[in-house]
C-alpha cells in the first residue's frame, strides 16, 4: 500500500466535512449504560443484536473507558468466557473457570449456577465487528488495532464513517493510518450523499495510484454512472487523470530501475574497460571480483556483528574500503602470477581468466557454501519514499546509484588528476613510447589491474542490498558488462558510462514490452549492428598499436 | 589465385597430392587409431556403456576439430561454438521425436506439456532424416554466415569477436529456456525411442551410433587435413599471422574467414547431431557460455593449430571428466582450472609440447609470439 500525503489530506478533508454535518449534541461524548448492556448480552438474540448495534453506532462518540469495557465484555462473550447469573454477567479469565468478576461492578464472585449465553451467526458477526471497533479505538499496541481494523473491514458496510474518522485522527502508526484512510475513502465513494461522493472521487484522484484507478473503475458499474451526468463526468475526468499519472509514475519507476541496473553495470564495466584499454586483456573473472566484493561485505557484516553489534547499521559503509582492497589485492595477485606472462597472447589470457573464475567460484563454494548470503538491511537501504503515483524511490537502488556516481567521479579524478592516471593514459595510448619515456609500464599494468578489480569489488558492495549474493552471482553481470565495454569503446570512462546507461536503459525499457529474453536479444542485435558503423565503439581512444 | 603462388614449402606438390596425411604423422596415426577402434567395436563389442562413451568422446573430438579449424588456423577464437553444436543437437532431437511420433503415435512430451494438438509448423518434414541432416548443417552455417558477415565485415576480431560470440550463445540459451519456443523449453527434449525404426538403446543401435561417429571423426580429420594442407590452408595461416598484410597483398580475407567459419559451424552441428542420440537428451544447458569456453579449453590443452592436438585434448579432458566427475565431483573444477593454467602458462602448444620437451626446459621464460 502506498502512503501519500494526499491520503492524509483527504482524511483531514473528511474530518472537516463531517464536523460540518454532525449535530453538536452527537459530537459530545455519550456515556454507555454498562449495566443495561450486560443484561442485554445475557438476553435473547434480538436483545443482543440491538444492544451490540447500539454500541457500534455510538462507538464514535463513546468515552475510551466505556469502549475498553465494552471490548472486554464482547471478547469474553465471543470466547465463551461470559457467565450470566440472573440479571448480572460475570467475565471469567478462561473458559470454564470457577469464579470471575462482575462485568458491571468489577467485584469477584463465584460462577456457580451461571450459564453461558448462546450466540447466533448474525449476532456473532455483529459482536466481532463491535469488538473490532473497540480494539481499533482502544487497543494498546499496533497489532491489536490492526486486527480490529481487519475485523471491521469484513463488514465495512455496517461501520459508521465517524468511527473510522475518529480512529484515523487518533492513530499513530502510519501504515495503519493509510489503511484507515483507504477504507474511509471507499466508504465515502459508496456513500448515499452525491456531494460527498463527488468530493471523495476528487480526493481519490488527488492521490493517483494503481489501486485508486481500480477503485474508481469499479464505480463505472454504479447505477449513478448511467443516470447522473455530473457524477459521470466527474468520474471520467478523475479516471483520465489517475490513468495519466499512473502511467507517468510507472515510466519513472522503469527509468529508475534502469538507472540502478546501469549503475551496477557501470561499476563492473569501468574496471574491465580500463584493463582492456591498457593491456588488451578481457578479464572473464570480472564477475568473480564482484562476488569477492560482496563476500567481503558479508565478512565485514559478520565481524561488526561480533565485535560491535551496536554499529551493525554502519557495516555497509565500513565494507567499502575492505571490499575495494580485497578485490584489488586478489586482482594484483592474479596479474602478478598469471596474466603477466600472457600479454602477447590475449586469447590465451581469456582462457586463463576463465580458469581463475572457475577456481574462485568453486573455492568460495567449498569454503563458504553455495547458499544465498543473508544481509542485515540498515535503515538507509530499506524502504523508500513514494514520489509520484506508484513510483517509489527505494533506498537500496538509490544507494547503488549514488555509489556509482561517487565511483565515477573518483575514477575520473584518478585518471585525469593523479600521476598514476597520467601513466595509465600514456600507456593506453602508446605503450612503447611511454616505456621509452621512463614510465614503468609493468608497474602501471599491475596497479591498473588492481584498480579495475577494486572497482568490481565496489560493485559487489552496491548490489548487496538489491540482488542475491552467492558464488555464481558474477555470471549475471559479466556478459552484460562485456557488452558495455564493446559498445562504449575501450579505455574510456565516459564511453563506459554512456554504454552502461544505454544497455541498462534498453534492457528495462524493452523488458516490460516483450520480456527479458527479447530484451537481451534486441540489445545484442543492436550492438552487432552498431559495430557495423563504429567497430571501435562509441568513444574510441586514439592510439597506436 | 591458387595457381599463382605455391606457398607450401617442404613436400613437393606431386607427393602432397597423393598423401594428404603424409605431412602429419600424428594425425595419420590418430586416423588409423580411430578406424581401428571402429573396427574393434564391430568385431569385439565391449560393454554397451563403454561403447556409448567412446561414441560421445568421438563426437566431442569432432567438435574440437571444428573449433581448431577457426582458432588454430585462422586465429578466430569462438567462445560460442556451443551454439552450432546445439543447433545440430536440437534438429537431431526434433527428427527423433517426429520420427517416433509418426511410427508409434505417442505424442512427444513437449506437446503434452504445452497442451498442443499438433507439432508447430517448423517441425514439418523433420520425419525425413536427409532433410534433418541438411537442415542441421544448413541452419548452423546460415546462423554462422549472418553473425560472421556482420563481424568480419566490420573487422571485429580478436578478443572482441570472442566475447560477442559468447554473448550470442548466452542469448541463445536464454531464448531456449523459454517454453513457448516449441523446442522443449527448460526441460529440453528427451525420451527418444526410435532411430530409423530401430529401438534406441539396443546394443546394435548403440554400436552403430558409436561407429558412425568414429567414421565421421576420421572423415572430418582427413577432410580438415586436406583443407589446411591446400593452398587455401596456407592462406588461412597467413591470415592468422598477419591479416593486414594478407589484405594488402590483395587477398580478400573477409570471404576466406567467412567461408571457413561457416564450414566450422557445420562441422560443429554434425558433432551435435551425432552426440544427442547417444546421450538421449538435449536441453538449453548445452548453450551455457561455460560449456562453449570448455571447447576452447580442450583445444588449448591438446594443442591448438594441430588437428591431432584438438582430438587429443577433447578426448583427454572428457575422459578425465567422465572419470572424475563420478569419482570426486568436488575436485573436478579445481583440476580443470589448474590444468588450464598449467597449459596456458607452461605449455603454449598444449600437451603436444610434452612430446618435444627438452631436458633443460625453457618454458619458464615468456612464451614467444602466439596468436
Amino acid at each position: 500500500m502506498v502512503k501519500g500525503p494526499g491520503r492524509f489530506g483527504f482524511v483531514a478533508l473528511l474530518l472537516w466535512a463531517s464536523s460540518l454535518v454532525m449535530p453538536p449534541a452527537l459530537a459530545a461524548e455519550a456515556t454507555l449504560d454498562r449495566g443495561a448492556l450486560a443484561t442485554a448480552l445475557c438476553g435473547d438474540g434480538a436483545a443482543q443484536a440491538k444492544a451490540v448495534e447500539g454500541v457500534l453506532r455510538n462507538s464514535a462518540e463513546a468515552t475510551s473507558g466505556d469502549l475498553a469495557w465494552a471490548g472486554t465484555i464482547l471478547r469474553a462473550l465471543l470466547d465463551r468466557r461470559l457467565a450470566c447469573l440472573g440479571e448480572s454477567a460475570l467475565v471469567l479469565d478462561r473458559a470454564g473457570a470457577t469464579d470471575g468478576r462482575d462485568a458491571a461492578t468489577g467485584t469477584a464472585r463465584p460462577v456457580t449456577g451461571g450459564r453461558s449465553p448462546v450466540l447466533g451467526l448474525r449476532q456473532r458477526a455483529l459482536i466481532e465487528t463491535a469488538s473490532g471497533a473497540a480494539s481499533l479505538l482502544t487497543g494498546a499496541d499496533v497489532e491489536l488495532r490492526r486486527a480490529g481494523l481487519a475485523a471491521l473491514e469484513r463488514r465495512i458496510a455496517t461501520v459508521p464513517e465517524a468511527l473510522l474518522l475518529r480512529a484515523a485522527s487518533a492513530e499513530s502508526d502510519p501504515g495503519l493510518r493509510a489503511g484507515l484512510a483507504a477504507i474511509a475513502q471507499s466508504a465515502a465513494l459508496s456513500s448515499v450523499d452525491p456531494a460527498r461522493r463527488l468530493a471523495a472521487i476528487r480526493a481519490v484522484s488527488e492521490a493517483p495510484s494503481g489501486a485508486a484507478f481500480s477503485r474508481l473503475s469499479a464505480l463505472k458499474a454504479d447505477a449513478a454512472y448511467g443516470s447522473d451526468p455530473a457524477f459521470r463526468s466527474a468520474l471520467d475526468a478523475a479516471l483520465a487523470r489517475v490513468e495519466r499519472a499512473v502511467s507517468i509514475g510507472n515510466g519513472l519507476a522503469v527509468l529508475y530501475n534502469g538507472l540502478s541496473f546501469a549503475s551496477i553495470l557501470f561499476m563492473a564495466a569501468a574496471g574491465l574497460a580500463i584493463i582492456f584499454g591498457l593491456m588488451g586483456v578481457i578479464n572473464l573473472a570480472q564477475g568473480e571480483f564482484i562476488m569477492i566484493g560482496a563476500y567481503a561485505t558479508y565478512g565485514v557484516q559478520e565481524a561488526v556483528r561480533r565485535i560491535a553489534p551496536g554499529w551493525l547499521d554502519a557495516y555497509l559503509l565500513a565494507a567499502i574500503p575492505v571490499a575495494f582492497l580485497t578485490s584489488a589485492l586478489v586482482g594484483i595477485a592474479i596479474e602478478a602470477l598469471i596474466l603477466r606472462h600472457l600479454y602477447r597472447r590475449p586469447l590465451m589470457s581469456l582462457l586463463a581468466t576463465w580458469a581463475v573464475s572457475l577456481f574462485l567460484i568453486n573455492g568460495v563454494r567449498v569454503a563458504v557454501g553455495s547458499q544465498n548470503l543473508q544481509f542485515a538491511m540498515p535503515p538507509y537501504v530499506s524502504g523508500g519514499v513514494p514520489l509520484y503515483a506508484d513510483f517509489v524511490v527505494t533506498w537500496n537502488r538509490l544507494f547503488a546509484i549514488a555509489f556509482a556516481a561517487v565511483t565515477l567521479v573518483l575514477t575520473l579524478v584518478i585518471l585525469k588528476r593523479t600521476p598514476l592516471g597520467l601513466d595509465i593514459r600514456a600507456v593506453t595510448q602508446n605503450r612503447d613510447m611511454a616505456a621509452c619515456l621512463g614510465i614503468r609500464t609493468r608497474r602501471v599494468d599491475r596497479l591498473a589491474f588492481g584498480f579495475g578489480s577494486g572497482l568490481a569489488g565496489l560493485a559487489g558492495v552496491a548490489l548487496c542490498p538489491i540482488y542475491s549474493v552467492n558464488p555464481g552471482m558474477g555470471a549475471n553481470f559479466v556478459i552484460d558488462s562485456f557488452m558495455v565495454v564493446v559498445l562504449g569503446g575501450v579505455g574510456t570512462v565516459v564511453g563506459t558510462l554512456v554504454a552502461a546507461l544505454g544497455i541498462g536503459g534498453a534492457n528495462v525499457l524493452i523488458e516490460p514490452l516483450y520480456g527479458a529474453v527479447a530484451a537481451k536479444v534486441i540489445v545484442l542485435a543492436g550492438i552487432i549492428l552498431f559495430l557495423q558503423r563504429r567497430p571501435e565503439g562509441l568513444f574510441a581512444v586514439r592510439r597506436r598499436r | 589465385m591458387s595457381g599463382a603462388l605455391d606457398l607450401s614449402p617442404g613436400i613437393p606438390a606431386a607427393r602432397r597430392r597423393g598423401l594428404i596425411l603424409g605431412g602429419d604423422p600424428l594425425l595419420a596415426g590418430l586416423v588409423g587409431l580411430v578406424l581401428a577402434a571402429a573396427l574393434g567395436l564391430v568385431l569385439l563389442p565391449p560393454a554397451p556403456y563403454l561403447v556409448n562413451m567412446i561414441g560421445q568422446l568421438a563426437a566431442f573430438a569432432i567438435l574440437a576439430v571444428s573449433l581448431d579449424l577457426v582458432w588454430g588456423y585462422l586465429g578466430i577464437l569462438s567462445l560460442g561454438h556451443g551454439l552450432f553444436f546445439a543447433i545440430g543437437g536440437y534438429v537431431c532431437a526434433m527428427h527423433l521425436l517426429a520420427h517416433a511420433y509418426v511410427v508409434t503415435g505417442t505424442a512427444p512430451d513437449l506437446m503434452q506439456f504445452m497442451g498442443w494438438k499438433s507439432l508447430p509448423v517448423y517441425w514439418t518434414g523433420l520425419t525425413s532424416a536427409p532433410y534433418a541432416l541438411a537442415l542441421a548443417l544448413g541452419l548452423a552455417a546460415a546462423v554462422a554466415f549472418v553473425f560472421g558477415l556482420a563481424s568480419f565485415r566490420s573487422r571485429v576480431n580478436g578478443v572482441y569477436f570472442s566475447i560477442i560470440s559468447q554473448a550470442l550463445v548466452y542469448v541463445a540459451m536464454l531464448l531456449m529456456f523459454r517454453n513457448d519456443t516449441g523446442l522443449g523449453g527448460n526441460n529440453g527434449m528427451t525420451g527418444f525411442s526410435l532411430l530409423f525404426g530401430w529401438p534406441m538403446g539396443s546394443p546394435g543401435v548403440v554400436t552403430g551410433l558409436a561407429v558412425a561417429t568414429l567414421l565421421s571423426l576420421a572423415a572430418v580429420l582427413v577432410g580438415a587435413r586436406a583443407l589446411v594442407a591446400s593452398p587455401l590452408g596456407r592462406r588461412m595461416l597467413a591470415c592468422r599471422d598477419d591479416e593486414a598484410r594478407l589484405r594488402t597483398l590483395g587477398y580478400g580475407t573477409t570471404r576466406l574467414k567467412l567461408g571457413i567459419w561457416c564450414l566450422s559451424a557445420a562441422i560443429a552441428a554434425l558433432a551435435g547431431l551425432l552426440y544427442v542420440p547417444q546421450v538421449g537428451i538435449i536441453n538449453p544447458r548445452v548453450l551455457s557460455p561455460d560449456l562453449s569456453i570448455e571447447i576452447a579449453v580442450w583445444v588449448a590443452i591438446g594443442g591448438m593449430g594441430r588437428l591431432g592436438g584438438a582430438v587429443i585434448g577433447a578426448i583427454a579432458v572428457n575422459a578425465l571428466k567422465f572419470w572424475l566427475s563420478a569419482a570426486m565431483p568436488e575436485a573436478w573444477p579445481f583440476i580443470l582450472s589448474g590444468l588450464v593454467l598449467v597449459v596456458v602458462l607452461g605449455l603454449p602448444n598444449g600437451l603436444l609440447d610434452l612430446a618435444t620437451l627438452r631436458l633443460k626446459p625453457n618454458w619458464l621464460q615468456r612464451a614467444g609470439p602466439q596468436p
